[in-house]
């Protein structure tokens, strides 16, 4: 009985965590190159709500996985102003299961 | 005084050429300025090694960029003559400032407008210091990058002045189109017009053609530098860049 709960204890936290979980779809003009765009993966990387950054150089976008706290979207526009980007949009993007 | 001078000018040949002029750390040019960011609180390192066939020398120009913000950046440049060796091989350092005063980005590309400002401080008691003005603007469009770069440096006491002007266009090969997600490794071409001038001589032109290969984290490039005038000597350049 032990053993199972030790099993399954770590799958429920996991599946707990991940359905609080957002994804943030920011389009970003002003990205041109690959290196350029470490820029802005630097930014994200550097917060700690940030879990994961994708970069789009042909949408001209990139996607924030992020932890249970989402960071504002003033806290996201000025990580790309300081990365040397123009923010033109920020979506939250609904969760699959809801 | 002047004359002494330009002969120091002369023996350092292509090293006084990027003293004041260190490419921006995310040049897309290879030897031109761009007004592309370096983020705040981030620096790019730069290692160029050049060599001159007829002058037969051959320099490591080192180069650092900090970001104070996205739209300030402090740039260094230290050249240094490996060989031939002797005396006077560590060349002055330059200290840029770069400000970018208008940036329109799109979807499509960015157009920026960059303002220099700094000084070359020597690193030898018999040379004299300088101060250096200038501007860069870039547009990037698609597949194409445009980078256009002035630069004048005035001498202080007997240290003559200097000027450069780099018009650099970069053509990305590969990948033709980008993939929806994730980054992908470039291959550019180069083919710039370059301008050297010091006082009292006529400004060298020069034709540059060169391939970049870029990769988030690093750049590695290399080129050809040809005079169309006065020496006629050729300059064969190879460098790369990191980001941390």
């Amino acid at each position: 009985m032990k053993v199972w709960l030790l099993t399954i204890l770590p799958l429920i936290l996991f599946i707990s965590s991940a359905s609080n979980a957002r994804t943030i779809e920011v389009e970003v003009y002003g990205m041109t190159c690959a290196f350029c765009v470490d820029n802005l993966t630097r930014q994200f990387n550097k917060m700690e709500s940030v879990s994961k950054v994708d970069v789009s150089l042909k949408l001209k976008k990139i996607r924030l996985e992020t932890d249970e706290e989402l960071p504002t979207i003033e806290t996201i526009n000025q990580a790309i102003i300081d990365a040397g980007f123009t923010p033109i949009k920020v979506t939250i993007l609904p969760d699959e299961k809801e | 005084m002047k004359k002494n001078s330009l002969k120091l000018v002369s023996s350092f040949g292509y090293i006084s050429l990027g003293l004041g002029f260190i490419n921006s750390a995310y040049s897309m040019g290879l030897r031109s300025f761009v007004a592309l960011p370096v983020e705040k609180g981030g620096s790019v390192i730069r290692f160029q090694l050049e060599q001159a066939k007829d002058a037969n020398t051959d320099t490591l120009i080192t180069s650092v960029a900090y970001g104070f913000t996205g739209k300030q950046t402090l740039l260094l440049g230290v050249p240094y003559r490996l060989s031939p060796t002797g005396s006077n091989r560590q060349g002055d350092v330059s200290a840029l400032y770069r400000h970018i005063v208008w940036q329109q980005d799109r979807f499509s590309g960015t157009d920026r407008l960059g303002l220099l400002g700094g000084v070359v401080i020597p690193t030898e008691n018999d040379r004299d210091p300088a101060v250096q003005a200038g501007f860069v603007f870039t547009h990037v469009k698609n597949r194409h990058e445009i980078d256009i770069d002035a630069v004048y440096q005035a001498g202080m006491e007997s240290r003559v002045d200097s000027a450069r002007y780099d018009l650099s266009w970069q053509y990305r090969l590969s990948p033709v189109e980008y993939p929806d997600w994730g980054i992908t490794q470039e291959i550019n071409s180069v083919l710039e017009l370059n301008g050297r001038w010091n006082e009292g001589s006529t400004m060298t032109q020069q034709l540059t053609a060169g391939v970049q290969w870029i990769h988030q984290k690093w750049v590695f490039e290399g080129g050809v530098v040809n005079d169309l005038n006065n020496t006629h000597d050729r300059l064969y350049l190879i460098s790369t860049r990191f980001h941390f």
